[in-house]
């Protein structure tokens, strides 16, 4: 590992900048994509430090200190996955090579700390990724480690939870409860009460089986408008649809319609393809979608972001919908927008570039079936506040033949 | 377009077509009005042949893929089938009657399991480790060796809390320095190269651990080299070096005078090491080195590997020994430095893709003296990677961002572990979700 003298390297050869060079970067000729500013057209983004500069159809490549030309790809907010796992939970996975790496700039981890963890969450991850990192904090005191911690119903306490959410309000962007394996409601009781005292939404990932005494209806009823149900494509956690007519619940659109909202959380057992086909075919698209990316799913259902955007594309979604469920739904979840989600001139600079392929592609579910799609979105560059933090294609280098004996070209 | 439907066949498919024959032949023998007792006697037959094709041996069959097993001389369209953990059969046109899953390779590559020996992988450890399964597995890594992560007081622990814990077979090279690979601090700490307690860990845990790793040493002096060099004979290991040339302390003397034969230079395409002369030419004692038995490793990483250093020694015939990746949290962002990546490095540079399997699977093998690995044999343990090489245009970077254009690229498309399926990036071995009925509560 010479990672160190590389580091060092870095800044030792600067490109000198001409005068009226403005710009740090300017992404040029890219298709982009920004539902929040109602955009799907080509144009260039600059940017300066780590702000969006400028989005406009054309901005002179003499103003930027370095062009990295994106003809041909999809430029975008960088996306926001609303259920990743990258604490806690033993499948966690560190974000930065799992998120960054395919195209997602914002991830909410979804429940691994809870109050009494959430000091150790920041420390160790939190402060250290280059992911920006929220919490969806657990309920249960100890967070998601485990069964027994997680059906504890002496560590699911409303107050102490809240009293957490208002040490890190710019973290803690709300509660989940997950996994409760007694009879009834009290876990989704007392996060909701959570959310109450805190006025933040709840995310829910709870099954319905007779065993637990529980019905969809009941638990939307408890739910407030803005809180959410995850693992929506599931068949065994909320019924959207009536199993023998295949068709959506009458509930469940009511339930919409009062403002509950439906996040896909893909994961290793929750996206089975027939439900999402069948809901997607009835007009029940998901409100945000997340991957519930973890050390499980990333090998059985390879579910990251452009994985699972890929998959409702197949369905019949359109990319600019996929793309506004993957930024500007979430940062209104969260309610950071317009900080995140958006490519709005003089917000964070999180930018994700895609590749829409064309060919013949196998996707897979949680059941490990394949389903074969003619499109597959695959990240390719992604730029976190203002920094190039991946660059599958080399985009915003220089051919090493031309760069004569080169030091460590700077990462712009 | 038309979509191509997942190419799985099963056995029940299988056995309804030896119906079909019986019932034909049944048939067949009524209307030529053959004796009562020809007739049983060719069912019962027939009967017996369907038991016997049927007999249900392999769990898996890989079909038609091409096979590169350099060990045992391998390179063409072969079928392999899998029972349980181990290879049942390698062979041309092995019957698909007998395998509960058929999986086609027309399209693909198939290779012993890759072996990447210089990774990062003690996740629980220091900073820079990577999580060892997802950047291996997922790139058809199914043997890593971890480069001195961890020392003597360290390896118990890494042991414990990963190694056990890991689906990739991951070995380690143990750190000389006894803390491990924690910085300058302890790194450059004479005090801490405890040979003895360095050799006794290697022989305690002699499944685990290949060799002994020094690394980042400052200091002027040979104290680093020449102790991991003492422990790596004391327990008849593999001495792997990661070198930082001083005045008084050249990289010659090293290759030359303190290595042995069958020690293993990282890092050799870096700045760092003096391989090429101003001219770009390979330096004498590189060749001498090679020819004494001095081995020479890539190891990636976020400095090591120049395209400005790598292609003109490739184009003079001074290829890499073992192909390797360096794999940490820094090189895994920029340059992006996984095993396929750093393959496709060297296949766009000019190596032939069997030279670049024999650096990835034999080489590394016998270069960590695990010489079961890295081949494919009858009988043997059913680790796999079936790969993709992609035409097209495609892009790398080194060390420096340097970037170099290409026409191939290499992808792991699937990775046996043991014999299971553990990655399958599109589902080839998964029979199709519009055939597969309403699957409503699969579990």
């Amino acid at each position: 590992m010479s990672a160190r003298l590389a580091v060092l390297l870095i800044g030792v050869v600067v490109t000198v900048p001409a005068l009226g060079q403005t710009y740090d970067i300017l992404l040029k000729g890219g298709h982009v994509i920004d539902p929040a500013n109602e955009i799907d057209a080509v144009m260039d983004v600059a940017i300066s430090g780590d702000k969006i500069a400028r989005v406009a159809a054309s901005i002179p490549g003499d103003q930027a200190k370095r062009t990295i030309n994106a003809a041909g790809y999809i430029v975008t907010p960088g996306l926001i996955d609303l259920h990743a796992h990258v604490f806690g939970y033993g499948g966690s996975l560190w974000p930065d090579d799992t998120q960054l790496t395919t195209g997602a700039t914002t991830v909410v981890d979804c429940g691994g700390s809870g109050w009494r963890t959430f000091d150790t969450f920041k420390e160790t991850v939190i402060d250290r990724t280059r992911t920006r990192v929220f919490s969806f904090i657990n309920i249960v005191g100890k967070g998601m480690v485990g069964s027994a911690a997680e059906n504890d119903v002496d560590d699911m306490s409303p107050e102490k939870t809240a009293a957490k959410m208002a040490e890190y309000p710019d973290l803690i962007v709300g509660i989940k409860t997950a996994h409760f394996a007694h009879k009834g409601y009290t876990a989704l009781e007392r996060a909701v009460e959570a959310g109450r005292l805190s006025d933040n939404p709840v995310i829910i990932d709870m099954r319905i089986t007779t065993e637990y005494d529980r019905t969809t209806q009941r638990i939307f009823e408890i739910m407030r408008p803005g809180d959410l149900r995850t693992h929506s494509y599931s068949d065994h956690q909320v019924e959207i649809l009536n199993r023998s007519t295949r068709k959506v619940q009458p509930f469940t659109r009511e339930a919409r319609q009062r403002g509950i909202l439906f996040d896909v959380g893909h994961g290793n057992g929750s996206f089975v393809f027939p439900v999402a086909a069948d809901a997607m075919k009835d007009d029940f698209p998901p409100d945000t979608i997340s991957t519930d990316l973890h050390n499980g799913s990333i090998f059985t259902t390879k579910s990251d972001m452009p994985n699972v955007i890929s998959k409702f594309l197949h369905f019949g979604m359109t990319l600019p919908d996929a793309i506004e469920k993957s930024t500007v739904r979430p940062a209104k979840v969260i309610r950071k927008f317009p900080e995140l989600g958006t490519l709005g001139e003089g917000r964070v600079a999180d930018i994700a570039v895609f590749k829409l392929r064309k060919g013949v592609f196998g996707f897979t579910d949680a059941p490990q079936r394949r389903l074969m799609a003619t499109k597959k979105l695959e990240a390719v560059l992604t730029i976190r506040a203002g920094r190039l933090v991946f660059d599958q294609d080399g985009l915003a280098f220089p051919e090493w033949q031309t760069a004569g004996d080169y030091e460590v070209i700077p990462i712009p | 377009m038309t979509i191509r439907r997942a190419v799985v066949s099963n056995r029940k498919t299988g056995f309804a077509m030896h119906l079909l024959t019986i019932c034909l032949s049944l048939f067949l023998a009524a209307v030529t009005a053959a004796p009562l007792a020809a007739q049983e006697a060719e069912a019962a037959e027939a009967t017996e042949a369907a038991a016997t094709a049927d007999t249900v041996i392999y769990d898996l069959l890989l079909k038609n893929g091409h096979v590169i097993d350099i060990q045992n001389g391998r390179n063409g369209r072969m079928d392999i089938a899998i029972t349980g953990r181990t290879i049942h059969e390698i062979g041309e046109n092995l019957p698909a009657s007998r395998a509960k899953n058929v999986v086609d390779l027309t399209e693909y590559y198939v290779t012993p399991g890759l072996i990447d020996i210089h990774t990062h992988l003690d996740q629980k450890g220091a900073w820079l480790n990577l999580n060892p399964d997802h950047n291996t597995l997922r790139y058809g890594v199914t043997t890593a060796v971890d480069a001195g992560s961890s020392g003597h007081q360290g390896f118990e622990k890494f042991k414990k809390e990963t190694i056990d814990r890991a689906r990739v077979r991951l070995l380690a090279f143990l750190n000389i320095v006894g803390a491990g690979m924690y910085g300058d601090g302890v790194e450059n700490d004479p005090a801490q190269m405890n040979v003895d307690a360095a050799v006794a860990m290697v022989k305690k845990y002699p499944e685990d651990i290949v060799g002994i790793k020094t690394a980042h040493y400052q200091p002027a002096d040979w104290e680093a080299v020449d102790r991991a060099v003492k422990a790596a004979e004391l327990s008849n290991s593999v001495l792997m070096v990661d070198f930082h040339p001083k005045e008084g302390r050249g990289y010659e003397d090293l290759i030359l005078k303190h290595m042995k034969p069958g020690n293993i230079h990282t890092h050799f395409y870096g700045r760092l090491t003096p391989q090429l002369d101003a001219n770009k030419k390979v330096q004498d004692y590189m060749w001498k080195a090679r020819e004494r038995g001095i081995l020479f490793d890539v190891g990636h990483g976020s400095g090591s590997f120049w395209f400005r250093i790598a292609v003109p020694a490739i184009k003079q015939g001074f290829l890499p020994d073992t192909i390797s990746t360096d794999i940490h949290k820094n090189s895994i962002m920029l340059p992006r430095a996984h095993l396929n990546n750093v393959m496709s490095k060297f296949l766009n540079i000019g190596l032939s893709l069997e030279q670049v399997i024999e650096r990835t699977t034999v080489n590394p093998a016998k270069a960590i003296r695990r010489t079961d690995l890295g081949r494919l044999d009858k009988g043997g343990v059913a680790d796999i990677a079936v790969l993709k090489v992609e035409q097209g245009k495609f892009a790398f970077l080194d060390s420096g961002h340097g970037k170099l254009i290409g026409d191939k690229n290499i992808r792991c498309v699937m990775t046996l572990r043991r014999g299971r399926v553990i990655w399958d990036a599109e589902g080839l071995s998964m029979p199709d979700w519009s055939t597969a009925g309403p699957y409503s509560n699969f579990r």
